[in-house]
């Protein structure tokens, strides 16, 4: 219970500031920090970040709901995103999120029992001249097909 | 902008020349000239936003249509409000609009009162050209609390009740969450609305996405008058609507009150007690004239009333209401004076520090505490004394003053207790059935027209005052 930023974060985040026009342009930053720390962003965090940025929690709210990055819970080891916008779209993204649905046996926003695997759909990776595409935590795959998901799962086990 | 803001400029707004204010945001001029122009996130209290996109009109050297709330009068601009490629820009814009909206205008509160609807039927949109697909569904019934419900999926994300969160009240309750075609209004999850203008929001919202849990499902709008009139919760004196309706089996009765625009006084919203306060003028109400705990006519209470102060050889003490109209006051005043009666009207029994704030809620809760002092009528308490013949004009602090002999007149019949210990107690009309004029605690003289005629109405204070000069029967 309860969120508070780590002193070494608290310091970089001071470092940072004197990038930025105003304390509020530190937002994402300091979302970033917080999913650095936590893994998600608890309403705890939400209440200690509008505080710290001096905005009210509500702004906060929006921009964590905004961005498909931000989580509101705490997600799998491996959190799965899948592009869902035009190109991926027309490049077969139907199909691999129904064979991702199938192999993992959970569906959009769900994480797998044994806590390893969450899938998400998420808006333009940037990657559309090798779409279908999907991020796993920090890594882009591209080009995919069941097999190569076959692969790059059989991979993270 | 606002350095040029004021001089006098010549624009043609569909082959009509009219003079301007340089730099005014185009909208507004538009529709201060009666021209109809369709709008969702504009609004006069909280400005221009630009995001609803319905405002659009043709402006002669520009290629494409232009929101006209986002464009500023100048010099020579030659403006079309109504082309064939206007309406099918509208249309278009109102077809996206409609994409997800639910069609359960029936059962909408907002039904008749909705821009949705208004400008749906407006712009004939009967066929649309994009795919219906599965709507998209939201929650439909989320409580916001202070009596404000929303309904996610018939919200057209005009913003307007984020920013009034946001920029009037400054409460920030309200944001917009997620995005694209799942963008919603909404709160932070667990915590509610906490102010009390919350009720604004309903007003605000050009749709039926807001509404009020107090109105919603009571009454169709189409059937309701809205009569203009004044506030009587405080001092303020905030203009509002009371809407009220006469229909089959039953009488004359108050739906909601709304604001009413007035920049002097409360600009364009009110408070949510002063909105709910139109109940207390319909429940609990004093009907009939009660002389030692029966009921007696309109005729025998005058009678009584007579014989009580003609045989009264001690002092008289009047108590008056300090929100009964000026006129009433006036007329206690000259029965005050033919009787011999010293009359006082305490104002400090009014004053409710909790109730006030910085904005439109004013400590002093009674409405028409400057008309008292205007009167010169004495606002201390009186010292009464045990022979003393009190006659209440519905003061709050009567209650708690012994006396051995009372005269009630009530507006609320507030249990046996009272009805008993008066001796004799006169049913007297609410505001809202008599009409007269109040004093604001800034001193704006405002006039109140009668707003309710029931059907079997209860006498004004002016018109027992009358019947008891007469001595006889008053012929309305």
């Amino acid at each position: 219970m309860g969120f508070a930023f780590t002193e070494e974060n608290l310091e970089e985040l001071e470092a940072l500031a004197k990038r930025y026009p105003s304390k509020e342009a530190l937002m994402l930053p300091a979302l970033w920090k917080v999913m650095e720390q936590d893994g998600y962003v608890s309403m705890d965090a939400i209440d200690v970040v509008a505080d710290y940025l001096g905005v009210p929690p509500m702004k906060v709210y929006g921009v964590v709901t905004f961005y498909t990055m931000f989580h509101l819970e705490p997600v799998g080891t491996y959190h799965i995103q899948l592009c869902r916008t035009l190109s991926c779209s027309l490049c077969g993204k139907g199909e691999i999120l129904q064979y991702l649905r199938n192999k993992l046996g959970i569906d959009v926003g769900e994480t797998t029992p044994d806590g390893k695997f969450t899938l998400s759909q998420v808006e333009c990776l940037g990657s559309c001249g090798t779409a279908p595409v999907m991020q796993i935590n920090d890594t882009l795959y591209e080009n995919l097909t069941p097999e190569k998901v076959d692969e790059i799962l059989e991979g993270l086990k | 902008m606002s350095e040029t803001l004021g001089r006098k400029v010549k624009i043609s707004v569909d082959g009509r020349i009219i003079e301007a204010e340089e730099g005014a945001i185009l909208l507004q001029v538009l529709l201060k000239n009666g021209f109809e122009i369709p709008y969702y996130c504009y609004h006069e209290a909280l400005g221009p936003d630009g995001n609803c996109r319905m405002c659009m009109v043709e402006i002669e050297g520009k290629k494409r249509p232009q929101i006209s709330c986002d464009t500023f009068v100048e010099e020579g601009l030659v403006i079309h409000t109504n082309t064939e490629n206007i309406r099918k820009v509208r249309r278009e814009i109102l077809e996206l609009q409609l994409i997800n909206h639910p069609v359960d205008c029936p059962i909408c509160d907002q039904a008749g009162e909705c821009s949705l609807q208004d400008y749906y039927m407006e712009y004939g949109l009967y066929h649309g050209s994009v795919e219906k697909g599965k709507k998209l569904h939201f929650n439909k019934h989320l409580d916001l609390g202070r009596n404000v419900m929303l309904d996610q999926e018939r919200c057209v994300l005009c913003q307007r009740c984020t920013r009034f969160t946001t920029n009037i009240t400054q409460t920030n309750e309200l944001g917009i969450v997620w995005r694209a075609d799942h963008s919603c209004v909404s709160t932070l999850p667990g915590r509610k609305l906490e102010n009390g203008y919350a009720m604004n929001l309903v007003d605000l919202c050009p749709v039926g996405a807001l509404t009020s849990k107090d109105f919603r499902f009571q009454q169709r709008v189409w059937f309701l008058t809205p009569t203009p009139s004044v506030c009587h919760g405080c001092a303020k004196g905030c203009n509002i609507f009371v809407d009220h309706a006469r229909l089959k089996y039953h009488d004359d009765t108050i739906y909601r009150f709304r604001p009413r625009k007035n920049p002097d006084i409360n600009g364009y919203f009110i408070c949510d007690d002063g909105r709910l306060s139109y109940k207390a003028l319909q429940t609990g109400r004093l009907e009939k004239a009660l002389f030692e705990g029966r009921e007696i006519g309109f005729d025998e209470a005058v009678r009584e009333l007579k014989k009580s102060v003609e045989c009264t050889t001690g002092r008289i003490v009047i108590l008056a209401d300090a929100n009964l109209y000026t006129e009433e006051l006036e007329m206690i005043q000259i029965f005050a004076n033919r009787i011999g009666a010293w009359l006082y009207a305490p104002l400090e029994s009014y004053i409710d520090e909790k109730f006030a704030d910085e904005w439109l809620r004013n400590a002093m809760r009674a409405a028409n505490a400057k008309g008292v002092e205007k009167l010169g009528i004495a606002t201390t308490m009186p010292e009464i004394k045990r022979d003393t013949l009190l006659i209440n004009f519905n003061h709050p602090v009567a209650d708690s003053l012994d006396v051995r002999r009372r005269i009630d007149f009530l507006t609320h019949a507030e249990g046996p207790e009272t009805g008993s210990r008066a001796d004799l107690t006169l049913p007297i009309a609410v505001w809202s059935e008599a009409s007269g004029t109040l004093i604001n605690i800034d001193g704006l003289e405002q006039r109140c027209e009668q707003v309710i005629y029931p059907s079997d109405p209860v006498p004004t204070v002016i018109r027992w005052l009358e019947a008891y000069e007469l001595g006889e029967r008053c012929i309305v």
